[in-house]
């Protein structure tokens, strides 16, 4: 609360002050008045004046500059009412009520919005798993009846499988509560799956899968692990080069504090603008826009779920050679000990 | 035996395990599901865990505290938290849908392969007309005739044998190299036949691994 602001507003007072002031003066005048009572009576005039000025602001300063700086301060600025005690005028009172007010209709209103969420998001799950039947008995079928399914049935079958899973774990790594575990797993299983699942589409793209020694273990969730090591796999497959020596290499290097996995690709790279941005949400870059329809989800979900389960995930690539992801996990010695 | 309520999907597991030289039976009365599994005795179940009037994980507890036949759960909820529940109720494996046929037919084997291997002795020898292959060491014998095979021959081989005289798919033979950690393509799968036809043409079996043009490989 400035001072010279506040006077401005009270200029009224002022005026009002000094026209009355000037009356008296003309009315002493002209009634002869003495002139020691003339300067007794103006110097109380005048005192008066200052304190029906001054005390008001003293008394809402504590309050609005409080009040102003809280706001500053709060990282969660509409908690300020929290912070605040209750005025002891009136206008700060009409105030305060407001405030207490609007709080109650927005914290309603977030409550809404919050079970709103909640509910699409448990009818997302829900849909997904209820998705995957139908899906799991195409893929079935495909299998089962050879002449009516051919190879493309079946990795377009794969692909919307991919696009189911990335739904559901969007939806699980935005989720507040926990739904993932950690414990010791085995790299070389995730590694294996991941390229169990992926087999026909490496296959069909003569892509060669190579793994050097992952036999490291490491503190994961192996579903989640599984989920963002296909993502990375999915696109590297997406993104190749049309070579003939094309490959997904992953291998594992082991530090003191840190186990890191690489998986590196000889396809057709980032360009150095869009690398900054492969990890944003909804960021397709050139190669996503020229390539493929890409939904630029993917490594924004993997990303996530990396800073969910403590990992960091980096990636370095050279336009038109190679795409190199590293995902490090840290080494836990207390969790040694306890072993 | 196959514990699902999807008819369809029921239907066409039934299928592919029959396909693949299994007996199949699926749950009539989900009613009595824990009474119906125990008359049946199967060598193994696949359970869904999202089964009308009782869930999966109860039903495979209350079956727990009877027997001890081996328990796949097939479910649509892939989560780690879910596996280790699944897995602590007693269950043998967790897969879930949509699963891979193929990769569900080597689970399965798998499982089975353990839980018989408890009872008895491990096997680690199969045998093939007079020849002796050991597994474990990866050595076919045949008299005082010894052929060495690599990793990829023995896996390849094993698989034949133990699907022999029917179609194996170049598919099947892929899945069984992966799921081994033998992350091999096309050629090299090709190159790998034709040294196993070679060796064991050497040892006097020439021309049992036969091609079927657009299906695959038998081994006579």
């Amino acid at each position: 609360m400035k001072f010279s602001k506040y006077i401005k507003d009270n200029l009224y007072k002022l005026i009002i002050f000094a026209i009355c002031y000037i009356i008296n003066l003309l009315i002493f005048w002209a009634f002869k008045v003495d002139k020691s009572v003339i300067i007794s009576s103006s110097f109380l005039y005048i005192i008066c004046f200052l304190l029906i000025l001054l005390i008001p602001y003293f008394r809402k300063r504590k309050f609005y500059t409080d009040l102003l700086e809280n706001i500053r301060v709060l990282d969660k600025s509409y908690l300020v009412l929290e912070t605040l005690m209750k005025p002891e005028f009136y206008e700060g009172e009409l105030l305060y009520q407001a405030l207490y007010e609007i709080n109650k209709s927005m914290n309603e209103n977030v409550r809404l919005i919050e079970e709103h969420l909640q509910d699409f998001k448990e009818y997302i799950e829900m849909w997904i798993h209820e998705v995957k039947i139908p899906l799991s008995t195409l893929v079935l079928m495909s299998n089962n009846h050879k002449e009516q399914f051919d190879k493309k049935t079946k990795l377009q079958l794969k692909r919307l499988e991919n696009y189911v899973d990335q739904v559901l774990y969007y939806a699980r790594s935005e989720n507040a509560e926990k739904d993932y575990l950690i414990k010791e797993i085995d790299l070389s299983k995730v590694i294996k799956n991941v390229g169990l699942k992926n087999m026909d589409e490496l296959l069909e793209n003569k892509i060669d899968y190579i793994v050097g020694n992952v036999k490291y273990k490491v503190l994961t969730d192996s579903k989640w692990l599984e989920f963002i090591l296909g993502q990375i796999v999915n696109n590297s497959i997406k993104y190749k080069r049309d070579i003939d020596n094309s490959y997904i290499k992953i291998s594992v290097k082991d530090e003191d504090n840190k186990t890191i996995l690489i998986i590196e690709d000889n396809g057709i790279g980032i360009k150095d603008s869009d690398l900054k941005q492969v990890f944003d949400k909804s960021f397709t870059g050139e190669n996503g826009r020229s390539i493929s329809k890409s939904t630029g989800m993917g490594l924004f979900i993997a990303k996530n779920m990396c800073e969910k389960l403590g990992h960091k995930i980096d990636i370095e690539s050279k336009y038109n050679e190679y795409t190199k992801v590293l995902i490090k996990f840290a080494k836990n010695k207390y969790y040694d000990v306890l072993k | 035996m196959i514990v699902e309520d999807d008819k369809i999907i029921s239907n066409e597991l039934k299928k592919l395990l029959d396909n693949n030289g299994y007996e199949t039976s699926t749950l009539k009365d989900y009613k009595n599901a824990l009474e119906e599994i125990i008359n049946e005795k199967p060598d193994l179940i696949l359970l869904d865990i999202n089964i009308p009037f009782i869930n999966g994980e109860v039903l495979l507890q209350s079956l727990r505290k009877k027997s001890n036949i081996p328990v796949i759960m097939v479910t649509s909820i892939n989560s780690e938290i879910d596996e280790a529940l699944s897995i602590s109720y007693g269950a043998d494996d967790y897969i879930t849908k949509p699963y891979n046929p193929n990769i569900l037919l080597l689970r399965i084997g798998a499982v089975l392969k353990r839980t018989k291997t408890n009872y008895g002795s491990i096997q680690t020898e199969l045998t093939y007309k007079d020849l002796k292959f050991d597994i474990q060491k990866g050595i076919i014998k045949k008299d005082n005739n010894e052929i060495e095979l690599t990793k990829n021959e023995m896996i390849i081989f094993s698989y034949l044998l133990n699907h022999q005289n029917k179609i194996v798919t170049r598919d099947e033979l892929m899945t069984a190299l992966w799921d081994n950690s033998e992350y091999v393509n096309e050629n090299a799968l090709t190159v790998n036949i034709s040294r196993l036809r070679n060796k064991l043409k050497e040892i006097g079996y020439p021309d049992v691994i036969d091609t079927r043009k657009g299906m695959g490989y038998i081994l006579l």
